[in-house]
């Protein structure tokens, strides 16, 4: 099977006006051009096979909605080589954007005065979606989502969970090869999140798309992806599956703790009794990342109370930036 | 892979209109309300303009009835950028917040599918307004009605209006450079308003400005005169819809260059 998106060694550099402080620092940059380069992708490769689900994982500013505006044609790589399904995506947009579909968090791509159903006819045309077409996707969606009360919703009286719903059906409406998801679930509650993800893999499933996703929520990644990519500034950390990663962040859960007193010296004394975990703290709480290979969460707790009163203590899984410290200090 | 033509655009613009005006029609009041409002701003700038007139019946050798063939031509000149390019308001904000991004993803023409979003009602009655004006005062002047004066009058009020639409674009792109762009775009905004009068009327500074820079002169006095005055009609007349049509497609590709070098926010 041949790649579906093929990228070699992109990198997209930013020019940035160096800004000076005051009012006369400004007067001087009106007159002054200094520049310096920012490089906010850095010679990334990736091999996209289709039918995959690829979550595209990273802290904020690491360069992955930039990566994606370059393989949806929004950007120009500054240097390497891009073809999504054949196509330079950047030179030829408008044939690229035939084969693609893109939501873009939070931002809806529907006609907002218009109902579900008018922006989904629009679509049809735009897209020159046959009728058989057409009806056996409508059909699919009633199957897999609950639409009939959506489809005479104007867009702009939808919730949020309602309308990235939306959005996220009329991105697969045309059938397109490739799907780009950047946070489809910020911001959503559970049930709504379960939904499109359960959504997201039916799709996947009976349309053999390619999904790309970003997202900073491992629920996501859990339930979808069998392939993760991580890049951190700009560059890439990580390009394996999803078992291989849990190796990082499965068996590590950060325990929270509350108390009295001084933090900062409580928890040099938590370090030394549990020299094997990685303890920190801050204003109101004590963070102690355990390996539950080593020992369970209960166990460590139990040990923390027999010493001293806890107000308060919540448990947290590991978050995408841990897992990326962690291959930062551990490597893979 | 088929091409996106002509039809199939019209086809696509014609569903968008019509969805949105439908549905601008669901809320009533406030398609009542603008309406009454749209009125009432087409009468207050007649009677203001009609004061003026009425007490200089001749200015520079026009008389009142030209003038109002002039004012006539021009609100119909001006009315389909009022009406189909209104979107060029919003570009602003779109591009600062990062919404901009969205018209990157459909396989048409990114100006085509940004100005297709919103089709502005208000603009209808300015266009009643412009062709009971101009038919009144071609019938005071005592011009012949024949089919060869209609279809000039047709196309020079088409390339005209190409004119205004031209400037909006070019001034609507500035956003993609600049941080506070709503001035330009509010500036040659206000300067459509001198487009009504007769360019001999200003002193040969402004004439040039008007004519070369900002060329308003174009969007109702130099097409005119091919109609009013048919026994000197001067070269730039005859030029105004090519200069329209270049004009047009200069601030088209303007608009397209900037949209070609946003980068959006991050999100």
């Amino acid at each position: 099977m041949s790649a579906i998106i093929e990228i070699k060694n992109i990198t997209k550099e930013f020019k940035v006006l160096n800004r000076r402080e005051g009012l006369k620092g400004s007067l001087k940059d009106l007159f002054s051009r200094d520049y310096k380069i920012v490089r906010a992708v850095d010679s990334i490769s990736i091999s996209i096979e289709q039918g995959e689900i690829v979550g595209y994982l990273g802290p904020n500013g690491a360069g992955k909605s930039t990566t994606i505006k370059m393989m949806t044609g929004v950007l120009e790589p500054t240097s390497g080589e891009i073809l999504v399904n054949g196509n330079e995506p950047y030179r030829s947009r408008t044939r690229n954007s035939k084969e693609i579909g893109v939501v873009f968090g939070q931002r809806s791509q529907l006609w907002w005065a218009l109902p579900l159903i008018e922006s989904f006819r629009i679509l049809k045309d735009i897209y020159r979606i046959s009728d058989d077409d057409y009806d056996h996707m409508i059909s699919l969606y009633k199957s897999l989502v609950d639409i009939d009360e959506l489809l005479h919703k104007p867009v702009r009286q939808m919730s949020l969970g309602q309308r990235t719903l939306s959005d996220i059906l009329a991105a697969f409406l045309h059938n397109p090869k490739i799907v780009f998801l950047d946070e489809p679930t910020i911001g959503l509650d559970v049930s709504m999140k379960a939904k499109i993800r359960t959504l997201i893999n039916a799709l996947n499933k009976e349309k053999n798309t390619t999904v790309i996703l970003t997202t900073h929520d491992m629920g996501d990644v859990d339930a979808l992806c069998r392939r993760i990519v991580i890049i951190d500034k700009g560059k890439m950390l990580y390009d394996n599956d999803i078992e291989h990663l849990k190796g990082f962040f499965g068996s590590y859960r950060t325990l929270k703790i509350g108390i009295d007193g001084d933090l900062t010296a409580e928890a040099e004394k938590i370090q030394k009794e549990f020299p094997e975990f990685s303890v920190s703290n801050d204003d109101e709480w004590i963070s102690v990342l355990v390996d539950e290979e080593k020992s369970t969460v209960m166990d460590v707790l139990g040990r923390l109370q027999a010493s001293r009163k806890i107000k308060d203590m919540k448990l947290e899984e590991i978050s995408t930036e841990e897992v990326i410290k962690k291959i930062y200090e551990e490597g893979v | 892979m088929k091409e996106n033509n002509l039809a199939f655009y019209l086809k696509i613009y014609f569903k968008i209109i019509s969805q949105d005006i439908k549905s601008k029609m669901s809320y009533r009041s406030d398609f009542i309300i603008s309406t009454i409002g749209m009125i009432f701003t087409n009468i207050a700038g007649f009677v203001s303009f009609w004061i003026i007139f009425r007490n200089f019946p001749s200015i520079n050798g026009w008389t009142y009835n030209e003038i109002l063939f002039l004012y006539g031509f021009s609100l119909i000149s001006l009315t389909p950028v009022q009406c189909l390019f209104d979107n060029n308001w919003n570009l602003r904000t779109h591009v600062y917040s990062g919404d901009f991004i969205k018209y990157y993803f459909r396989p048409i023409n990114m100006f085509f599918y940004y100005q297709s979003e919103i089709f502005d009602v208000k603009g209808l009655g300015q266009l009643a307004f412009g062709i009971g004006t101009l038919a009144y005062s071609w019938h005071k002047i005592g011009l012949a009605v024949t089919p060869l004066s209609i279809l000039m009058v047709i196309v020079f009020i088409i390339t005209a209006s190409l004119v205004m639409i031209a400037l909006q674009n070019a001034a609507a792109a500035t956003c993609f450079w600049l941080q506070n762009s709503f001035f330009i775009l509010d500036f040659v905004n206000k300067f459509r308003d001198y487009a009504r009068y007769p360019i001999t009327i200003f002193n040969p500074v402004f004439k040039f400005i008007f004519t070369f820079v900002m060329p308003i002169a174009f969007i109702a006095y130099y097409p005119s005169l091919v109609i009013l005055r048919p026994d000197s009609i001067p070269l730039l007349s005859w030029l105004s819809p090519l200069f329209g049509i270049v004009f047009f497609f200069l601030s088209y590709k303007f608009w397209m260059f900037g949209a070609s070098k946003y980068s959006g926010t991050g999100s």
